[in-house]
Order: C-alpha cells, then sequence, then structure tokens
C-alpha cells in the first residue's frame, strides 16, 4: 500500500513522514547512518579501503607510479583522485565517458583534499626535478544511496593513512632507479578530513536540514546530489558549498555546522579504530 | 591518446614502481618453480586439481534490480541488473530480447599495471565473451524488444575473472527475476605442458600466456555450461594446445561447473528464503499496528456511544 | 543475410543434406568453395595480399614500423590486427554497423597469432630490450559473402608469407641508446617464417553435425557455430626435407551465435576443425610457393583489380 501511494502522491508522501518528525527510513533528521569500514582488502593496490555508509558503498584503491617532476615545480609530487560512478551503481548512470555529476563530484573531492592541506604534496617528492611520486587514488562507487561525498572522502583518507612508500634509491649519474620494496615509509597525513552531506527541504514554512541523505531523499530535495556539503579537518572548517535545493537560513546552517563538527570527530575514531586493529593484525 | 578532460590525468612519463625493484623481469624456469613446486603443491597451497573457495552473495546493490557479490579468494567481482528497457536506436522490432554485458575492471585491480579508464581491448572481449555465455541461459524470448543491462565490475583480478564473472551475472539475473533455462556456472584451466591447474590465479594464468621455449601446451580455457542440460553456452581457448589436452581439459571443466551447481543453488535459496522472511515480518508488523488502530477506533466508538 | 528467408521445408532439406554428408551444392561437410587468390598487390605495403572465397571479398596489406617492446617481454617484436569493413561489403555495415564484427575479428585474429607456437614474435626483434618491429596488419573487407574468419585468416597468412623485412644492423651506443643502420641494397631483406601461422576454420553446427564454409543458406539454419584456430605445419611452406613435424595445435577457440552445443558435439568439431585446417594449410602452401615462383621468373601480370 505505503509503495502505491508514494508512486502517486511522491510530494504528499514525503510530507507526510516529515510533519511527523521522521524520515522515510525510520531515522531522525538528524540521525545518520551506521557506517562500517575496512582497510587493505584488496592486496592489488598499493593502499585500498571499503566504506560503507547505510547503502551507499565506496572502494577506494591507490596505486603509486615514478614520474618526473613539472618543471615549474620541481619539488612537488602528484596526487590524482578521480571518482568513478560505473553504471552498477543506480540505474541513473549509462556507460561511457563520465556524466556531468561524476565530474562535479570528482573536483569536489579533489577541492576538499587540496583545501584541508591534508597531504603536503612535498612529501611525495623524491630527487629534485629528477623523481616524484604519483599516487593515482581512484574511488569507485559499488552501490549510491545518497551522501556519496562523505563516503569518498572517508575511504580516501583511510587509504592514505595506510599507505606505504617504498624506499627508492637514485643514481644521478647513470639516472638509474632502483627500488627496495622491503623499507618502507608511511606518509604524512596532517589530520583527517571528513566531509557531511545535508539535504535541505522546505516543509510549511520552516526549513529542515537532513543529515546523511540517501539517493531517495536527495531526489525530493531537487538535487543530483545532497544540497550541503561541509568540511572539517582537525576542527576547523575547510569547505562548505551549497548545490540547489530550498534557502539555506542562518539557523540551519549553523545546526548543520553543528552537526558536521560532531560527526567529524565521530569518523576520526572510526578510522583510528580501523587503522589500529589492522596494524595490530599485521604485527602480530 | 587524445587527453581525457572529463578525469583528472596524472603526468604522462608515469611508470610503475614495479619495474624498478629488484626481480622485475623472472625468467620462464622461474615463474614455474614459483608456482608450482617439486611435489605439486601450487603457491597458495591447492592441489592442481583443487578449486578456490568461493563465495558469492546476491542482494549486494540496493539501487539495481538484482544484485551479486563473487569471490574466489582475491578475485572480486560485483554485477548488477537493471530492470529490462526497450532496446535503445533502433527501428526494427526484434522478437528476442537482447543482453546488454559491459565488464570493467577497476583501475587498481590489476597487480602488474594501472588499468586505464576507457574500456581497453580485453574489457571488450570479456564482455563479448558474457554476451555470448548469457544468450543461450536467458529465456529472450520472454521479453522481445526489450535489453537486459548485466554490469560487471571488477574489483580485483587475481586470475578466473572471466568465470567469476559468468557465475556473478548468473546469480545477479537469478536475483533480478530475469527467467533462465538453467543455473549457468563457469570454471577456468591453465594448462602448461602435462599440468592442469584448475582455478588459476593470476600469475599462473601469465605464466600459461608465456609461450615456452619448447614446443609444450600452454593456454587458459574457459568453459561455461548449463549443468542440467548437459550445454555449453561459452567456449574460450587461447594459447596453444594438441587435441588430446583440449579434451581432458574439457572433462576437467565440466566436472568443475556441474560442482558449482549446488553452491549457486543454495545461495539463490538462501536469498528467496531471507526475501520471505523479510516479508513476513513486514506483514507482522503491518498486522499488529492496525490491530492497535482497530482498538483505538473502539474505545473512541465506546465514548461516542456514551456522550 | 539481406531478404534471406527460407521455408521450414527448405531449412529442413539443408538439415538432412548436412546428416548425410552431401551438401545442397555437391560440397561433402569438409570442403571449401574454391578460392582466388593474389599476393604482392600494393606497392606501399611491406606485403599483401587479396583473398576471393566465394562472394567475400578481402584485401589484407602488412605495414612495418619500428616500436619500442614492451618492458615485460624485451625480446619480442609486437602485431597488431585492425579489421575495416567497408560499407560496400553489406548494407548492414553502414555508418557504424561493421564495428562490433570487425573488433571481434581483430580479437580473435590477436588471440590466435598470440602464442609463440603459432607465430614467432622473436623473428621481430632488432635489439633486445631496445627496438623491434611492430607488424600491422590492416585487413579490409570489400565484399561480405560469409565465412569471414577462415578468409581473412587465409589472406593474413599469405600476406604475412610475401612480407619482407629489411635488414637492420643494431649497434649499442654510450648512454643506453641505439643506433640502427639500414641497408642500402634494396633486395637486402628477409622474410618471415609463417610456417606455424595459425588458419581460423569456422564450423557451423547445423542438426548434430558441423560444416566448414557454409553458404549463406546454411548459415540461417544454424544458431551457434564454432571458430578454431591451428597453427600450421612448418614442412609445407620450406623446402627443407628435415623439418620436425610440429604445428596442428589449437590456438584459440571461441564460440559465436546466440546457441550452445552439447560437449559431445563439441569434441566432434575439433577434431573435424583439425583434419578441414591440415587440409586447407596444405592447399594454402603450395598456392603461395607457386606464387613465389612465378614472381622470381617473371613479372607476371596480375589480374587484380589493382593493378
Amino acid at each position: 500500500m505505503a509503495e502505491i501511494y508514494k508512486l502517486i502522491h511522491p510530494v504528499k508522501y514525503f510530507n507526510d513522514y516529515l510533519s511527523r518528525k521522521i524520515r522515510p527510513d525510520g531515522r531522525a533528521f538528524h540521525e545518520q547512518r551506521n557506517i562500517k569500514l575496512n582497510v587493505n582488502s584488496i592486496k592489488a593496490a598499493d593502499a585500498s579501503a571499503v566504506v560503507k555508509c547505510g547503502n551507499t558503498t565506496v572502494v577506494c584503491g591507490i596505486k603509486l607510479e615514478l614520474a618526473t617532476p613539472k618543471a615549474e615545480e620541481p619539488d612537488v609530487g602528484f596526487l590524482v583522485t578521480n571518482v568513478e560512478l560505473p553504471p552498477l551503481c543506480s540505474s541513473k548512470y549509462r556507460p561511457g565517458p563520465p556524466t556531468d555529476s561524476a565530474q562535479v563530484t570528482s573536483t569536489l573531492v579533489a577541492d576538499i583534499i587540496a583545501n584541508s592541506k591534508c597531504i603536503d604534496l612535498k612529501d611525495l617528492s623524491i630527487v629534485h626535478d629528477k623523481l616524484a611520486w604519483v599516487l593515482y587514488c581512484d574511488m569507485v562507487c559499488i552501490d549510491n544511496d545518497g551522501s556519496l561525498v562523505d563516503a569518498c572522502i572517508m575511504t580516501l583518507m583511510a587509504s592514505l593513512k595506510t599507505l606505504t612508500l617504498p624506499k627508492v634509491t637514485y643514481d644521478p649519474e647513470t639516472e638509474e632507479i632502483s627500488v627496495d620494496t622491503s623499507v618502507r615509509t608511511k606518509l604524512n597525513v596532517n589530520g583527517l578530513p571528513v566531509a557531511t552531506s545535508f539535504a535541505l527541504y522546505k516543509h510549511e514554512q520552516s526549513n529542515i536540514v537532513l543529515a546523511d541523505p540517501s539517493s531517495y531523499e536527495e531526489e525530493m530535495c531537487g538535487g543530483i546530489g545532497a544540497n550541503l556539503i561541509t568540511c572539517y579537518n582537525n576542527g576547523i572548517l575547510c569547505g562548505s558549498q551549497k548545490f540547489g535545493g530550498c534557502n539555506l537560513s542562518i539557523e540551519c546552517e549553523e545546526e548543520a555546522l553543528k552537526i558536521a563538527k560532531e560527526r567529524a570527530q565521530a569518523v576520526e575514531e572510526v578510522v583510528d579504530v580501523c587503522i589500529k586493529n589492522y596494524e595490530l593484525e599485521i604485527n602480530k | 591518446m587524445p587527453l581525457d578532460y572529463r578525469r583528472f590525468n596524472g603526468p604522462e612519463d608515469s611508470v610503475s614502481y614495479k619495474r624498478f625493484t629488484k626481480g622485475y623481469l623472472k625468467s620462464y624456469d622461474e615463474l614455474y618453480k614459483e608456482s608450482l613446486d617439486d611435489k605439486g603443491v601450487r603457491k597458495d597451497g591447492r592441489a592442481l586439481s583443487e578449486a578456490r573457495s568461493l563465495f558469492a552473495r546476491t542482494d549486494m546493490v540496493s539501487q539495481a534490480k538484482g544484485s551479486s557479490y563473487v569471490e574466489l579468494r582475491k578475485t572480486k567481482v560485483v554485477c548488477s541488473v537493471f530492470d529490462p528497457r526497450e532496446i535503445p536506436h533502433q527501428n526494427e522490432f526484434s522478437q528476442l530480447g537482447q543482453i546488454f554485458c559491459e565488464v570493467k575492471f577497476a583501475p587498481f585491480s590489476c597487480p602488474r599495471r594501472r588499468r586505464p579508464h576507457v574500456p581497453d581491448a580485453e574489457e571488450k572481449a570479456l564482455s563479448v565473451a558474457l554476451r555470448k555465455a548469457l544468450e543461450p541461459t536467458v529465456c529472450r524470448h520472454m521479453f522481445p524488444n526489450y535489453q537486459v543491462d548485466v554490469f560487471i565490475y571488477i574489483l580485483e583480478n587475481d586470475g578466473s575473472c572471466l568465470s567469476a564473472a559468468i557465475n556473478a551475472a548468473g546469480l545477479a539475473l537469478a536475483d533480478a527475476a530475469v527467467p533462465m533455462y538453467d543455473v549457468i556456472t563457469s570454471c577456468t584451466v591453465a594448462i602448461v605442458g602435462e599440468k592442469m591447474f584448475v582455478d588459476p590465479t593470476e600469475a599462473e594464468e601469465n605464466l600459461a600466456t608465456i609461450s615456452p621455449s619448447t614446443p609444450i601446451n600452454h593456454g587458459i580455457i574457459t568453459l561455461s555450461m548449463l549443468s542440467e542440460l548437459k550445454q555449453i553456452s561459452d567456449f574460450t581457448q587461447v594459447g596453444s594446445m594438441d587435441v588430446e589436452c583440449v579434451v581432458k581439459a574439457m572433462d576437467i571443466l565440466d566436472k568443475e561447473c556441474a560442482r558449482l551447481v549446488p553452491l549457486m543453488q543454495k545461495v539463490l535459496v538462501a536469498n528467496v528464503l531471507k526475501c520471505f522472511e523479510t516479508r513476513k515480518r513486514l506483514e507482522e508488523e503491518a498486522n499488529e499496528k492496525e490491530q492497535l488502530l482497530n482498538a483505538k477506533m473502539d474505545e473512541w466508538k465506546k465514548l461516542l456511544k456514551f456522550t | 543475410m539481406a531478404g534471406l528467408l527460407l521455408s521450414q521445408s527448405e531449412k529442413l532439406f539443408i538439415v538432412h543434406g548436412v546428416q548425410d554428408d552431401y551438401r545442397s551444392d555437391g560440397r561433402s561437410n569438409l570442403d571449401y568453395r574454391p578460392m582466388e587468390l593474389e599476393t604482392d598487390l600494393v606497392d606501399t605495403a611491406t606485403g599483401s595480399a587479396r583473398l576471393r572465397l566465394a562472394n567475400t571479398d578481402l584485401l589484407v596489406a602488412v605495414k612495418t614500423e619500428i616500436d619500442v617492446p614492451s618492458p615485460d617481454k624485451p625480446d619480442l617484436g609486437k602485431i597488431e590486427f585492425n579489421v575495416d569493413c567497408s560499407a560496400n561489403a553489406t548494407p548492414q555495415f553502414e555508418g557504424r554497423g561493421g564495428d562490433q564484427l570487425a573488433v571481434g575479428i581483430a580479437n580473435l585474429m590477436q588471440a590466435a597469432y598470440q602464442s609463440s607456437q603459432a607465430f614467432n614474435l622473436k623473428q621481430l626483434c632488432i635489439f633486445e630490450g631496445k627496438q623491434c618491429w611492430k607488424l600491422f596488419v590492416d585487413i579490409l573487407i570489400l565484399e561480405c559473402g560469409g565465412n569471414l574468419c577462415d578468409a581473412v585468416s587465409l589472406a593474413v597468412k599469405a600476406a604475412l608469407f610475401n612480407t619482407r623485412i629489411p635488414c637492420v644492423k643494431a649497434i649499442l651506443m654510450d648512454g643506453g641508446d641505439v643506433d640502427l643502420q639500414l641497408s642500402d641494397d634494396p633486395f637486402d631483406n628477409k622474410l618471415l617464417d609463417v610456417g606455424t601461422a595459425p588458419l581460423l576454420v569456422t564450423l557451423c553446427k547445423i542438426g548434430d553435425k558441423c560444416v566448414v564454409d557454409p553458404s549463406a543458406e546454411e548459415e540461417s539454419c544454424s544458431v551457434v557455430s564454432l571458430i578454431v584456430g591451428i597453427t600450421g605445419t612448418p614442412s609445407c611452406y620450406s623446402d627443407q626435407e628435415n623439418l620436425a613435424e610440429v604445428g596442428g595445435k589449437f590456438s584459440t577457440i571461441d564460440m559465436n551465435g546466440p546457441g550452445s552445443v552439447a560437449p559431445k558435439t563439441l569434441k566432434d568439431a575439433i577434431n573435424q576443425g583439425i583434419v578441414a585446417a591440415k587440409l586447407l594449410d596444405k592447399a594454402l602452401a603450395k598456392a603461395l610457393i607457386n606464387e613465389r615462383k612465378e614472381n622470381i621468373r617473371t613479372k607476371k601480370s596480375s589480374y587484380g583489380f589493382l593493378k
């Protein structure tokens, strides 16, 4: 019965739920979905992580490569992040080149990582003007059920935190490179940026902020993705973006920022515990 | 290669660091010794004829009509199937439904190199092979002029990825309630000389594709079967081998495919049972709520009568 | 084929004929239709051949380029196949219609030539790890009259037989670069060793039996065909007496079409394929050697359409 009602009166169905202060999937407005995280499950990649926020599943894998740095920035390595939205993750996507929304997500993730300054690209340099690391980080969405950027940032950070760089020796005379994989150093990661998505909905004169929206809620709130994405690193706000949806009042913004800050701490804990457990396991 | 403006690109001349490690280039004999020791035990401890343990589950992707996940130790494959849709860009009516398959490797899926984002020849060949394997399996006359999309994403490739993809697609199609004639299963064998590596890993596949200096049999065979109907739906072989070898490998694969059938059935039955349970639970909950409502109604009615 | 309509009884007639090993045009199940073959027609290519099999018409040209070998196979050259379906061939190839078929044939050829027992890529090496030859085999389909794979493989083998690679001396210079010296004499070149190059044989399943080289009418009676790539016999292509009897091995097996086959039929078919391929290879060798002898004696006037 409910399914039919949902199809015939989609807006009324959604409103009925919201007026009773509950979301269609049974959550409260500010409640977030469960997070499951697993690191280094893909052995073919140099570092990897899988995250599940509710149904949204994102896998991140990092491949290490070597290249000569750019002439204008001889001391800087490369961090190449891409978000893949293959057609299997949702019926909205078709095979072919990345859609506009995939490109927007990719740019957003790259911006967040750059703005939060969690990775110093100078750490990726090996020999001045000759050799630098290239980190190819690909985030693949397996199941897109909303709040994609949150999950992407989380897997990316978890993989970067477990990434180790092998030792490289470079002979300046013969230009010969040799890599010793038995000696590895950890990559320096400064803090842990956490993104939090919100959907904004105008319901009977009042604005409602829905934390961690599902793809159905995102759709109802008029956006292709989430309406508001904020990012915290080390308790400092390092980015906030708004896409479509209804107007954002100052009260709502404050409310959202408060939730985001709390969530940042919770996620940080999750990632730290997961990595600690993993490290205990490999040291055993 | 034209630059892909829709993605972030790294520097053009970047190469994997693995090329500079010791032992990047190994001789054929070294590779052979690594894969198989003198006692006939493989690197991961399996006997030659022993397949890896298979983990499979359905209902993996919440947004898809049917989906599955298949894991053969390190090989990890996700598959999702969507609702049939009208065949796009077609003028003629097609009597039989069509199956559209796309196989994609994750950029980080292969141990040797980074995969490009744009589909390469291997991915296209795998997509075609998958379509050919599924076509005889699905009752295509039941959805004329419609197409079913089957998407495969290979998260990690440690050999036998076509077999894993076919097994995953079979499960996902069943999960999506697409009518099929039989359970489809598939298995791969890598051949080096007299040795047959059942369900090979990536290293063993690599060994079987390298041409040895002596004229011995080598190559890879993948077979997919409808075991109940005793029909081969797809057969692909590369390498170089004689008739006896092909026939012997076929017998091994035939048995291996039949062995997988009960496993697949178990996964599917578990899926159906789970569906029944959730439905029952939901119905019970609905009944409870209705009874509560009815009780309240009775109360109100009584109140009405008194006033 | 466009507009080919057969009634039920006509189809039955063909099926019964195949059952009795006597086909409607008088051939047995293993007979090919007559072919026309010509080599050395394109001056700008290093090797070329044109083949006409019934209504199928193809032109194959081989081009050579110097390339850097791939880092994991430093001592091997490269070969690449490219198929182009001309829109003149059949109305279905208009626009992008032939793309899928073209990619399919190119992949099949690539798989068939992969093993060194099928085609030895070591002969294309110039300097190990630094320089090698890369062969571009361009296949142009001019007219499509069925049985494309077989015709393509025959024409490619003929074109490779006709290919002459200039002799190049490579000297390692300081700093790891290689200096190449090309001889001034244009006749100072070497022939490729193509004795083992594979031929593809398509076996079309009609009823319970398989036929080679099906006509369009026969193709419409069949839902599945099997393509086998079988390596050639080098003794047929060389005057040397004491060559070991190698060849006759499978370098690729693939299934085509939406149907499936029983394991027994498949085994019978691959045995049949080997017999057909051996006969075909002998006939091709004879024709090619004759053609080469004639060419040496007198520069004969070719009766192809390109000169």
